[in-house]
């Protein structure tokens, strides 16, 4: 598969494993050494296709196909001028159209369909359109600098928080070496029982341990959770709930004597006559109870059954 | 659990009598088609008779349980019990005329090593039957899906080997008088083999045919579990059903003999006369059929493909507005 190789030197990535291949405007590639040998002077011609061209196009070659490469880079071109959106149109319909147009557009270029004429066309739709291209360009611009003014406030957020926590954090322990000379206090100097005394503080303690978590107001991002009505997303639709589910347990009919519930079968010693399960049994989560409750379930089950009365049942049917 | 299983609400009948009457009904439903303008000594003639079928039917039981028990790699119990289950009532329902036994018999056990996962690919399975081993593999899985179908799907099947070992675990535990009831196993499972040649699967629930074989053990190796039945399993008012119950499957097994060898063979020889001959895959008729159905799916096939070739013509006439593509080198 390693057969990328500079079309001029032969130089292959097998041989030369820090090969760089790079690319200009026209799709041809080139290696890293012979565009350092070509273009010393800064400007010169395509070896291939003898376009002038100049040294700094030259871009590393991310695709393998260098048609790919070309085009890759004739798109970002078109694109920063054509750079319409949808809501600049009044219907789906103009929008598409405008769309493939722009294809249209890069497909002749990378192909060389017509390039003077395209080119001519580009240039008047620049001119044209010359307000609309630095309108959008500075809209583009706009919302790049809103996103990076969220994350700042983010971070401002984040920092806040941070402090806070380790404020808690040392009143927390200055209460705690409180709270324990106290208890000392209390223990040397009282009359009373010492476990007693013991108990009351630990239950003060406690109480005061469950009165502390505050509700909480923002996401673990430090987002509020209001935050989302300012910013144009969607309100996620609510669901109605219906009442909540609540189990009740199968309950199976066994036409014969009851046999012995989970627990007894323990107690009564069922279990002592199945074969342990072993280690990887239980790592599937099988115990030996399974077994013998199914066992002796189905062992009672329709023991009390008679053919007869089935005659009977369906006769009546 | 069984009472709520599909055995017990469609596969269960009442007593003997009432399977006699519904394999006559089949029996008789069979003649009725194929023996129209007979006369009744003609039919006679013909025509196997109920009781017929019925010592074939046990001959190819036999058969079933023997190739089992020589299968390789070798089948698990249950399995057999599964197979031997199909069986018969796939025969409630169809008349040995119909349908082959020993068609339906490797069938039944193909479907039941599959319900009882028991893992054996159709080759495999195949290179247990003697003869032409293609053809048999045909006929399996030809058969397969009609078995399944007179089976009404219901395919799972309570068998009488775990509420053994659930009676064994109570025995242990509540009855300690009993010495060494690990002795009981081998009578208890010879039991079981010869209770699953009779009809007495289709009468009675599974852990009333385990604790029949239990008790038959028991008396075997001369141990009493007379206390353990009456004390501590069950209570006065439902003794007397469950007594006349295993009485009744006792005397069930008891009965199993072979049919003789001459017999069969007659027998046999008249089933190959008068057996429906568009289900023998020997036969011209069946062969015949066959083929239609093959031609028929061809043709439905061309059918098909020229149908929509035709469409996309229309298509591409309506976009393009010519009739043909023409390609661009001619």
């Amino acid at each position: 598969m390693d057969d990328q190789a500079c079309p001029r030197c032969k130089t292959t990535k097998y041989r030369n494993p820090s090969l760089k291949m790079m690319v200009n405007v026209c799709g041809h590639t080139l290696c890293e050494s012979c565009v350092d040998l070509l273009f010393l002077k800064g400007s010169g011609a395509c070896p291939e296709c003898k376009i002038p061209l100049r040294r700094t196009n030259f871009r590393v070659q991310m695709f393998e196909d260098s048609m790919v490469e070309k085009e890759v880079n004739i798109r970002k071109r078109i694109l920063r001028d054509f750079n319409k959106r949808e809501e600049d149109f009044s219907s789906l319909r103009e929008y598409n159209d405008y769309l493939e147009e722009i294809e249209t557009i890069i497909y002749n270029l990378a192909n060389n369909i017509d390039v003077a004429e395209t080119n001519k066309k580009i240039e008047l739709y620049k001119k044209d359109n010359k307000e609309q291209i630095a309108k959008s360009k500075s809209k583009i611009a706009r919302s790049e600098y809103e996103l990076d003014e969220m994350i700042e406030l983010e971070k401002q957020k984040e920092e806040e928080k941070r402090k806070e926590l380790v404020k808690e954090e040392i009143e927390a322990k200055k209460r705690k070496i409180r709270d324990k000379a106290a208890l000392i206090d209390e223990l040397s100097f009282s009359d009373s029982n010492a476990t007693s005394i013991i108990e009351s503080f630990t239950s003060v303690i406690q109480k005061k341990e469950a009165k502390v978590p505050v509700k909480a107001t923002q996401f673990s991002t430090g987002i509020k959770f209001g935050n989302q009505g300012n910013q144009s997303y969607l309100s996620v639709p609510k669901i109605e709930e219906g009442p909540l589910y609540s189990y009740t347990p199968i309950r199976q009919q066994i036409e014969g004597p009851s046999p012995p519930g989970w627990r007894e079968i323990q107690a009564r010693g069922y279990v002592s006559h199945v074969r342990n399960e072993c280690d990887r049994d239980r790592a599937g989560g099988f115990k030996a109870h399974v077994a013998c409750l199914r066992a002796l379930q189905e062992a009672m089950a329709g023991l009390y059954h008679n053919p007869s009365q089935r005659q009977a049942e369906f006769a009546t049917v | 659990m069984f009472p709520q299983s599909s055995q017990n609400k469609f596969w269960m009948f009442s007593d003997e009598n009432d399977l006699t009457i519904l394999r006559e009904k089949t029996n008789a439903e069979f003649i009725e088609k194929h023996g129209a303008n007979m006369t009744l000594e003609q039919k006679e003639e013909h025509f196997l008779s109920n009781t017929e079928e019925r010592t074939l039917l046990r001959f190819y039981e036999l058969q079933l349980r023997d190739f089992c028990r020589r299968f390789n790699p070798s089948m698990p119990r249950p399995t057999v019990a599964t197979a031997l289950h199909y069986f018969k009532r796939f025969y409630i329902k169809n008349s040995v005329m119909d349908y082959h036994p020993k068609e339906i018999l490797v069938t039944c056990v193909y479907l039941a090593c599959k319900v009882e996962e028991f893992n054996v690919s159709i080759s495999q399975f195949v290179a247990n039957i003697k003869g032409d081993r293609d053809k048999a593999s045909d006929i399996i899985l030809n058969n397969e899906l009609l078995l399944m179908q007179h089976l009404n799907y219901n395919l799972t099947i309570h068998n009488p080997f775990r509420p053994v070992e659930g009676l064994m675990i109570d025995i242990k535990t509540r009855y300690t008088s009993l010495e060494n009831p690990e002795k009981l196993r081998q009578h208890i499972d010879e039991f079981l083999e010869r209770v699953f040649l009779t009809d007495s699967v289709l009468l009675y629930a599974p852990s009333q045919v385990a604790l029949a074989a239990t008790l038959h053990a028991a008396s075997r190796a001369s141990a009493n579990l007379d206390n353990y039945v009456t004390d501590i399993l069950f209570s006065r008012e439902q003794l007397g059903g469950i007594i006349e119950a295993v009485r009744k499957i006792r005397s069930m097994a008891k009965c199993v003999e072979p049919p003789s060898r001459e017999v069969i063979k007659a027998l046999e020889k008249k089933l190959d006369k008068c057996r429906n001959q568009e289900n023998n895959p020997d036969s011209e008729i069946y062969k015949q059929r066959m083929q239609e159905m093959l031609d028929e799916e061809d043709l439905q096939d061309n059918e098909r493909y020229a149908k929509i070739i035709q469409d996309q013509a229309a298509y591409d006439d309506k976009i393009l507005g010519v009739n043909k593509i023409l390609s661009p080198i001619l």
